[in-house]
């Protein structure tokens, strides 16, 4: 049987392979290779083909040493930082909350689950308006509901509108979490935890003891797609700030530095890119095998 | 207190806690609707009161502005293509990968699977240039390329899956004397229903919503423009003193309306399709 499905493979195979190839692995390839050289996009300094225009480790040199490249870096990790954190908070908190309910809990999926729908452009849109209008001069503003300075004008500062972007992308992605988060709460043998209660622990040596270890592989989950999402988010970064007050995360930096000089310096842009994938690749791997050795076998 | 009122208050104090959560969630989408139907001076000065009339003005002429039915038409067509392109060559390529189990398969399959670790971002420009090279910097490229990045997951999904389905079924269509063809088609595929929902389901969500691979691909060339390119440009246009919110609010509306109600009428797929997703990476 196994031979009758060999013969067959390459050309069932191959549709895919040849998207593979001509989307992903070909630029890929001719991406990195690009880093090293005078690419303009249209042409390449210093000579006609890319061969001739090697240029060293000179774009990544170059990269370190743009002050832009290193802002929208740190300004990447602290974003991912700070919303990683809150998202899982608020998410894991709204699932424990919710699956202790005896009624009405899937309607409250139902309306949390809403804005992950939608477009992170048009949402974008709409938050704008809300820390310009509704923050700025209804609720916070001095003569406003109550006056907190620190919510006025969010979009309008480096530190402020780091938050703002914490704020809309938590309120995009609390309601998928944590759907993951109940799936994997469900998943918990019930005898668990009454055992527990048999045995005198009270409700934080419970929660510590037999849900934070249970519930290891939807963090593994959790975690892997909330940092891989917030370090690779453009466009809410987009639509909020548009980069301004130098609020550029690393993929829009690489998007904006074809724009930033003329000519065109595409091969410090795909210096960078390479540098995001090796950044995405490593964290991505560290935390997924960091994880998986915290899951109970069961 | 008993023990019983003790959880009676508890599941009281819960419910309220969610549905603040609930509201604090809706509250930019009811601001959405309702600033919909006002001129601009009047969202800027009463952004929470209800519009003093309900008139159609503002929707109409933001979906005029968008070419809402034009590029509405576009997206739908972008992502139906793709997604169809998507399930066919990844359920036949992760099919014939399961049940061959040559090194080969094994190898493409790592192979696949390793690229979901690389970044859009990091092939962008190079595949631009070559498809620009390749005469597909239009709508049939696009398409293309979504084929090859939702081919990772899809692939990955699929995969999973058809372990899991037995082989006997396959024999005894062969010995029957089925074609390979007839028998994935018909004895195969009807079996990988709810996996091929989840690839629909999370492959459309990513195409539909897409700003960065139209934008780069189709930019602001008229007449082709997907929805969210529509969007974005009648913003950066009218923007330029102030943002133009009798503009965008309308034009935002309009954009989110087919996904709410497929949202409201598929819901259980919706959601299952994405977290099943996500759970079996």
């Amino acid at each position: 049987m196994d031979r009758y499905y060999r013969k067959k493979f390459l050309p069932l195979a191959l549709p895919a392979l040849i998207l593979f190839f001509l989307v992903i692995i070909i630029p890929f390839v001719v991406g990195v290779i690009y880093s090293f050289t005078g690419w303009r996009g249209t042409y390449f300094a210093g000579g006609e083909h890319f061969w001739e225009a090697f240029v060293g480790f000179d774009n990544y040199i170059k990269a370190f040493k743009s002050k832009k490249f290193i802002d929208a870096f740190i300004y990447t990790l602290k974003f991912t930082l700070v919303a990683v954190i809150v998202i899982n908070i608020v998410s894991l908190g709204m699932s424990l909350i919710a699956t202790k309910l005896r009624h009405a809990a899937s309607i409250y999926r139902t309306i949390y689950f809403l804005p992950n729908l939608l477009g992170g452009l048009a949402l974008g849109y709409i938050w704008q308006f809300v820390y310009e209008i509704i923050f700025s001069k209804i609720l916070f503003a001095k003569d406003g509901l109550i006056s907190i300075p620190a919510l006025v004008n969010m979009t309008q500062d480096n530190t402020k509108a780091l938050f703002a972007l914490v704020i809309l992308f938590t309120w995009q992605m609390a309601g998928y979490m944590m759907i993951i988060y109940t799936t994997g709460l469900n998943n918990i043998p019930k005898d668990l935890p009454e055992a527990a209660s048999i045995d005198g622990a009270n409700a934080w040596q419970e929660f510590r003891h037999i849900t934070v270890p249970m519930l290891m592989p939807s963090f593994t989950i959790v975690f892997f797609l909330t940092l891989s999402k917030c370090f690779m988010l453009l466009d809410q970064n987009v639509a909020l700030t548009d980069g301004n007050f130098g609020t550029r995360m690393l993929a829009m930096q690489i998007l904006r530095t074809t724009r930033d000089g003329s000519p065109p310096d595409y091969g410090l842009a795909q210096a960078q890119a390479v540098i995001f994938f090796v950044l995405i690749a490593v964290v991505s791997l560290i935390q997924v095998s960091i994880t998986s050795k915290q899951e109970v076998e069961m | 207190m008993t023990l019983g009122k003790q959880k009676k208050v508890g599941q009281i104090f819960s419910h309220i806690l969610l549905a603040v959560i609930a509201l604090s969630t809706l509250a930019p989408l009811v601001l959405l609707v309702i600033n919909s139907f006002k001129s601009n001076s009047e969202i800027v000065d009463s952004p929470v009161a209800l519009p003093t009339e309900w008139s159609l003005k503002y929707i109409i002429s933001a979906t005029e502005q968008i070419n809402f039915f034009k590029s509405i038409w576009i997206t739908f067509a972008i992502t139906f293509i793709s997604v169809l392109l998507l399930v066919m060559v990844s359920s036949l390529s992760a099919w014939v990968m399961v049940r061959s189990k040559s090194k080969l398969a094994v190898f493409m399959y790592l192979g696949f699977t390793a690229a979901m670790l690389i970044p859009f971002q990091s092939v962008m420009y190079p595949l631009l240039d070559i498809f620009e090279k390749l005469g597909l910097k239009n709508i049939p490229g696009l398409i293309i390329m979504y084929g090859g990045f939702g081919l990772s997951m899809s692939v990955f999904l699929y995969h999973g899956f058809i372990k899991s389905v037995p082989q006997s079924l396959e024999e005894a269509a062969i010995i029957d004397g089925a074609n390979i063809f007839q028998m994935f088609f018909k004895v195969v595929f009807p079996l990988l229903k709810s996996i091929t929902v989840t690839v629909v389901v999370i492959n459309s969500m990513w195409i539909w919503n897409d700003y960065l691979l139209p934008f780069l691909v189709i930019g602001n060339r008229e007449g082709v423009k997907t929805l969210t390119l529509e969007l974005y440009f009648a913003k950066l246009t009218s923007g330029q003193y102030g943002n133009p919110w009798e503009l965008i609010f309308p034009a935002v509306f309009v954009t989110i309306i087919p996904i709410v109600i497929l949202y409201i009428f598929l819901q259980k797929y919706i959601v299952a399709g994405v977290v099943d997703g996500a759970v079996k990476q």
